[in-house]
């Protein structure tokens, strides 16, 4: 037998439940809402979208399979070129340390000449990027290349890009730039 | 006026349709006017290069002229040996 206090408590909740989502829904059709890129996240939206955005792409990346042969020259001349046309605007070059993306764009491009994702091992890392390229990330400024692109480009940029952060400028300049026919 | 219009109305998407095709030509990624600087190479300081490094292959070959001219389906025409083939989701 179910007891008067529970019903009540239940009947409080449902209410209080209620409650919220019609607060949430005023506070999405007020406009209240900064949304412009100037304006970070506080600490929670940002913990929330990161921990999703992290566990999202490690679930979606389980079953992708690493090529054995990365690290190739042709690899590298293929990535560095693609890097340069398609990447380095946001994500920068050896001798470049902003660009008007880097400074406007929010969240802010990773600086890959600098760093590598911390994923730990390296071929979750290989996986991660391939990933990320080929399908972009939502409401970052990140696009899918996917379309319009080979799996085989895709791994080229992930070739280069592992190679990236230790590349001098004059190294890079070599490998990114295009003989003219 | 009827004939402007239909013109304007079938014109207009060809127009979006050839430029969305054409941005995804890889030609497209090509920085223009950027020669290799290989004479970079020379001040390099060669004790400290690794000739196994797939870096240094990779600048050996751009500077040698090999593997450097990019095919229109924007693969590389001198072939090293390909992988299998990768399917991924």
């Amino acid at each position: 037998m179910v007891s008067f206090g529970f019903v009540r408590c239940i009947k409080c909740l449902s209410v209080a439940a209620g409650l919220m989502v019609l607060t949430g829904i005023a506070f999405i059709y007020s406009g209240l809402y900064p949304m412009g890129a100037d304006n970070q996240h506080t600490r929670l939206t940002f913990w929330v979208l990161e921990t999703l955005r992290e566990h999202s792409i490690s679930r979606a990346t389980q079953d992708i399979e690493v090529p054995l042969d990365l690290d190739t020259p042709a690899r590298l001349l293929r990535g560095g070129s693609d890097y340069a046309a398609m990447c380095a605007s946001c994500h920068l070059a050896p001798d470049k340390k902003e660009t008007d993306f880097t400074k406007g764009l929010y969240p802010k491009p990773p600086n890959l000449t600098m760093t590598h994702l911390d994923h730990g091992d390296p071929k979750d890392q290989d996986k991660q990027y391939f990933w990320i390229i080929k399908h972009g990330i939502k409401g970052s400024g990140m696009p899918a290349w996917g379309p319009g692109h080979t799996d085989e480009q895709i791994w080229n940029l992930v070739a280069f890009l592992k190679r990236l952060p230790e590349l001098t400028p004059a190294q890079y300049q070599i490998l990114t730039a295009n003989v003219p026919e | 006026m009827k004939r402007h219009l239909l013109l304007y109305l079938i014109a207009l998407p060809a127009l979006v349709l050839t430029l969305t095709a054409q941005a995804h030509d890889p030609k497209e990624h090509m920085n223009e006017k950027q020669t290799p600087d290989c004479a970079a190479m020379k001040e390099m300081d060669h004790s400290k290069m690794n000739m196994n490094d797939p870096v240094m292959q990779a600048m050996m070959q751009k500077c040698m002229g090999k593997d450097t001219k990019m095919s229109s389906d924007g693969h590389d025409e001198a072939e090293v040996k390909e992988p299998a083939k990768h399917k991924h989701k």
